[in-house]
């Protein structure tokens, strides 16, 4: 139950010159008092104003360390609660001791997120704001704090609210038609589509924001693959600028295949360097294959390394056909040494393919090919700002996009209103659960508000 | 003791609650102030629409009288929504308002055990908090077991017109102003509401040639499922339109209007508005629609539906003469406001008894609704848990996704209202279950089991469901050749939207022939076919949820996000299972996700202490 105060070190683990412990709850302030005196014996702590003082430890009332407190009474706090901060050096030990000395004075040890979940049980914050707070905190970039701070601040919520409004006008003109059939209030089907064509494409744009989300968050997934010893493990290690991966002459030395983490301006990515699909020589660089072609197909995008000191051969294309449907950056390696591929070809044949000389080993065009990169891979944002962060609100926006299409194929085909305007009606819970609100008089309020009906 | 039950008004509810507690069996006193009034329709002579029609048919498949009775003396029938699917159809009927009345007070004077007995009620007789008979303005009393009180608008009536304003029940009927003052004093918290009627008028007076007819169905659709005999349209209805000048009389005169002139506090009804709402809240409207429906075959009145008001009976006359065929329009009877007083609901149980007087059952417009269908299904349901309660047995309350009556009492017990209550099919999150051509198969059983349906129509039931049983196994196997060569079965075909009953008609042998009333059965089921099996899932979950126990001697206090208001109501009500503390009244949507928040907390610490407690007895007993 939240009947309890909670206390934990809100800054990072490890040594800074500043640590903060926060304590939430009902006797934030009693608990506090028992583990800090102030400078100034007999002070009264004040609302929101930091006191000079020490900590000590009760059992042997030895001070060990000079700290401030600042005291926030309820209701105005991050978790609507009575919240005590306490900073100090920022040695863990130091850090730990006063946390063991709030959980000895009465607090209970915080659960992971839990002064969080407390702000949104006590309706501080909406469940999309709560999430932004999470993202905020272990943002990996500055572009993901920003758009976590959007959130925060209720963007994302109100997008959503926008489109919830133009669902519940949709149905209650609908719904309307329905309950008043003396009353003239048919709407046409064309209209219905229009606006229903309307909310497909904010979601769609919605969800299409996850993978830069993604991109921000967790990094996107980027494999590089080619045949044998065309330069794959000299890339990975180039752009890592660390040698990660074994490089010698020898086709076939890379035989599992290696994940690393790069970071191109904002973007992160997930580099995987897999063995040379060609013909394995060994049941181990057989099984490495086996995932990476497997990994290929399920990450968000390729970077293909063809030989360019040799002629293109068969296997080349039929890699390049092969992966035609996916994200790929095609790379002409090995520039350093005198090209041989038939690179105005290729291109030429597969027009919609960008494609790039560059030199794995010598570092030729590194620049020019992160930059590729970012533009190929990472999802250019039109007109909303607004970015799905999280797997969950991706999930949902699908589930509300499957009940629009499927509405708009039902309007189509001639389904009866009364079936399809179902599909509609799913669609406020699912907005419900983005949001957290629930609301059910609003489409019989939209309707009296909007048409004058009644016998 | 002088009956078992005593229903206290003769309204529509008042009727069904008498005839079904006298039908189960108990000697039951209907009290009315005039014998002559009893169903007397106040308003429009109309009964049924959307969720109205199929609330109509949920009464009759349980047994009660409204459906047979506005079969018995329709005048002209309508299937609204035709066009569309089964689950938003339903029947309207224009019923002879004087033919309504006494073929129900013939009904009721041939029901055994019940008597029906001229009086006004001043008084509940209550005993200990319980009610235990009535008290008339005469000083006579009576003793019962249970008391049902349905008084419509009567309870401290006032009527408007214009600027002038006189307490009655209806127009020139005397207010129950003791009764609404006993109530209050019983503890009972009320509030005020409005509605109003139209102007009646003289048919011979109306120039019907500039108003389009309306005429009824070619083949009239009864409302009650042991109609037999044909019915016959015998009236036309006709639409017609105010325009601008009506409205500028209108605005012009907005200062007579109690309403706008501040003299009426009750609150009306958005989806009935008068005719003066009608204008001020739409300006942008140079027309508003109205009906001329005829009130009976032996009367010359004509109900001006859509054109309710309570200005001055001149500027009535006035707006009349601005519309073309009303110009030398007679007003028999003047448009008046109404305000009354209700019971707030909230302070119900779903059995229609109120939480602080036992035995004391309410039921219609002093529970804030409007309409006689909703009236009659509360009757109804008050009628039935009153003689359950008295013959010591559970009571009967139906859930949300079987019947319409359920949507309607449920919403009025939890969530309060704030204006007169009308059942929409929006208000159902089951639409495409509750519909008028299934009442019969969700609900005659527990007709029977109740003893509202006799033997005869619960063998007619059987059989129509056994037919119907028969021909959907038919329709699921018998295959019929489509295009290149593939076949499919009638059921798919008929699944699809273009799919009808006629174009699947020459694969049907004959003994399977269908009644339209089976034919809306069949395509229904069929349609809704993938939609309601999902519901069927949904509902299951639910009532897992439902079920989910709720830990004795919770501290709702620690439970975070809950109001003063609610925590003491779940304090009062101490619900065992999460389904019970929805129940109550004013325990929101939100309160209820914080409470499950709060017991899965509660359950897994309890969970952590328990593996905590086993594990310090394990290491005990290794240092034993």
């Amino acid at each position: 139950m939240l009947d309890d105060t909670i206390i934990a070190v809100s800054t990072p683990l490890g040594f800074g010159g500043l640590g903060v412990v926060r304590i939430s709850g009902h006797s934030a302030l009693p608990i506090a008092k028992k583990i800090f005196h102030p400078k100034k014996t007999r002070q009264k702590i004040p609302s929101r104003h930091p006191v000079l003082g020490y900590l000590l430890d009760s059992s042997s009332n030895e001070r060990f360390e000079e700290a401030y407190l600042t005291f926030f009474p309820k209701p105005h706090t991050y978790t609507r609660e009575n919240l005590v901060e306490i900073s100090c050096h920022g040695s863990p030990v130091i850090l730990e001791e006063v946390v063991r000395l709030g959980i000895k004075a009465g607090a209970r040890h915080a659960n992971p997120g839990e002064f969080t979940l407390r702000a949104y049980l006590h309706g501080r914050l909406d469940i999309l704001q709560a999430e932004a707070i999470n993202d905020l905190i272990t943002a990996a970039s500055f572009k993901q704090a920003k758009i976590s701070f959007r959130q925060l601040d209720g963007s994302l919520s109100k997008t959503t609210t926008v489109l919830r409004q133009h669902i519940i006008q949709l149905l209650s003109q609908i719904e309307a038609s329905i309950e008043f059939p003396d009353e003239g209030l048919s709407i046409s089907p064309k209209m219905i589509a229009k606006t229903l064509q309307r909310a497909e494409n904010t979601v769609t744009k919605l969800i299409s924001s996850y993978d830069l989300g993604k991109s921000l968050s967790e990094g996107l997934l980027l494999t590089i693959t080619g045949r044998a010893n065309v330069g794959k493990s000299t890339l990975f290690n180039t752009l890592l600028e660390k040698d990660r991966a074994i490089v010698t002459p020898f086709p076939g030395t890379t035989r599992d295949y290696l994940q690393e983490t790069i970071k191109i301006r904002d973007a992160l990515f997930t580099l995987t360097d897999m063995a040379g699909i060609d013909t394995p020589a060994h049941p181990v660089e057989k099984e490495g294959i086996k995932r990476g072609k497997k990994l290929a197909s399920a990450g968000d995008g390729i970077l293909l390394v063809f030989d360019a000191s040799r002629k293109e051969s068969h296997e080349d294309l039929i890699l390049l056909e092969k992966f035609q449907d996916k994200k790929v950056l095609l790379l002409f390696n090995k520039s350093d040494l005198p090209v041989k591929m038939d690179r105005k070809k290729i291109k030429h044949l597969h027009k919609n393919i960008p494609s790039l000389t560059i030199s794995a080993l010598k570092g030729t065009n590194l620049d020019r090919l992160k930059e590729m990169i970012f533009t190929q891979f990472v999802p250019t944002q039109t007109g909303s700002e607004e970015v799905v962060l999280h797997l969950r609100q991706k999930l949902l926006f699908e589930d509300i996009l499957s009940c629009l299409k499927k509405t708009k194929r039902m309007l189509e085909e001639g389904y009866s209103e009364e079936i399809y305007v179902e599909e509609i009606r799913k669609i406020i819970p699912i907005v419900g659960q983005l949001t957290g609100e629930i609301q059910d008089e609003d489409v019989l309020t939209r309707i009296f508000n909007r048409f004058c009906v009644g016998k | 003791m002088d009956y078992d039950v005593i229903v206290v008004g003769a309204g529509h509810a008042g009727c069904e609650a008498a005839y079904v507690a006298s039908t189960i069996g108990l000697k039951t006193c209907l009290v009315t102030i005039h014998l002559e009034t009893i169903a007397q329709m106040s308003c429009n002579p109309a009964i049924g629409g959307l969720a109205k029609g199929q609330l109509v048919r949920e009464i009759d498949a349980l047994g009660g009288l409204m459906g047979r009775l506005a079969d018995e003396t329709g005048i002209q029938f309508r299937l609204l929504n035709s066009s569309r699917g089964g689950a938003v159809q339903a029947p309207r009927a224009q019923s002879d308002k004087a033919l309504y009345r006494l073929t129900m007070k013939k009904w009721l004077e041939d029901t055994p055990n019940l008597t029906l007995f001229q009086g006004i009620v001043s008084k509940i007789l209550t005993k200990s908090n319980a009610a235990v008979g009535i008290e008339t303005l005469d000083g006579y009393k009576l003793r019962s077991r249970a008391v049902i009180v349905t008084p419509g608008t009567f309870l401290n009536g006032l009527i408007h017109i214009g600027l002038q304003s006189y307490p009655a029940g209806r127009a020139n009927e005397p207010p129950s102003i003791l009764l609404s003052q006993n109530m209050k004093s019983l503890g009972l918290e009320t509030f005020r509401l409005k509605t109003g009627t139209p102007m009646r008028l003289h048919k011979n007076s109306i120039d019907w040639t500039g108003f389009t007819p309306q005429p009824g169905d070619k083949i009239p659709v009864p409302f009650s499922y042991r109609t037999k005999k044909p019915l016959k349209n015998r009236v036309v209805c006709h639409i017609g339109y105010t325009n601008s000048k009506t409205h500028e009389i209108i605005r012009q005169n907005l200062s007579f209007s109690p309403l706008y002139g501040g003299k009426i506090t009750g609150i009306g009804p958005r989806y009935c508005p008068s005719i003066e709402d009608k204008v001020v809240k739409f300006p942008q409207r140079h027309r508003h629609q109205f009906f001329l429906e005829p009130e009976g075959l032996d009367t010359s009145e004509i109900y001006v539906n859509g054109l309710s008001s309570s200005l001055p009976l001149d500027v009535q006359e006035k707006l009349l003469a601005s519309i073309p065929g009303l110009d030398k329009a007679k007003i028999l009877r003047p448009a008046y406001g109404i305000e009354y007083d209700a019971i707030l609901p909230t302070q119900l149980l779903p059995t229609l008894e109120t939480r602080s007087i036992a035995n004391l059952y309410l039921a219609g417009q002093i529970n804030g609704t409007s309409g006689y269908e909703e009236a009659s299904a509360q009757g109804l349901m008050a009628g039935i848990n009153a003689a359950l309660k008295i013959q010591e047995k559970s009571p009967f309350i139906l859930c949300r996704n079987e019947a319409y009556i359920a949507v309607l009492i449920d919403d009025l017990i939890s969530r309060g209202i704030e204006e007169p209550y009308r059942l929409f099919t929006s208000r159902a999150e089951y639409r495409l279950n509750l519909r008028m051509d299934n009442a019969d198969k969700r609900l005659t059983e527990y007709g029977y089991a109740l003893g509202l349906v006799n033997s005869e129509d619960y063998k007619d039931y059987q059989e129509k469901q056994a037919r119907l049983k028969r021909v959907m196994f038919f329709l699921e196997k018998k295959k019929f050749p489509v295009e290149n060569g593939e076949s499919i079965s009638l059921k798919d075909f008929l699944k699809k939207p273009e799919g009808k009953w006629e174009n699947v008609i020459e694969y049907v042998p004959s003994d399977m022939f269908l009644t339209d009333e089976e034919k809306r059965f069949c395509e229904s089921e069929i349609k809704y076919e993938g939609y309601i099996k999902k519901q069927e899932k949904e509902i299951a979950r639910i009532t897992k949820l439902d079920g989910e126990k709720i830990p004795r001697g919770i501290a709702y206090t620690n439970v975070p996000g809950l109001t003063r208001e609610v925590i003491e109501k779940l304090e009062i009500s101490s619900p065992r299972t999460i389904g019970e503390a929805k129940k109550i009244p004013g325990v929101t949507p939100a309160s209820i996700i914080n409470l499950h928040v709060a017991i899965s907390i509660h359950r897994k610490q309890k969970a952590k202490n328990v593996s905590r407690g086993t594990q310090k007895r394990n290491r005990n007993q290794k240092r034993k």
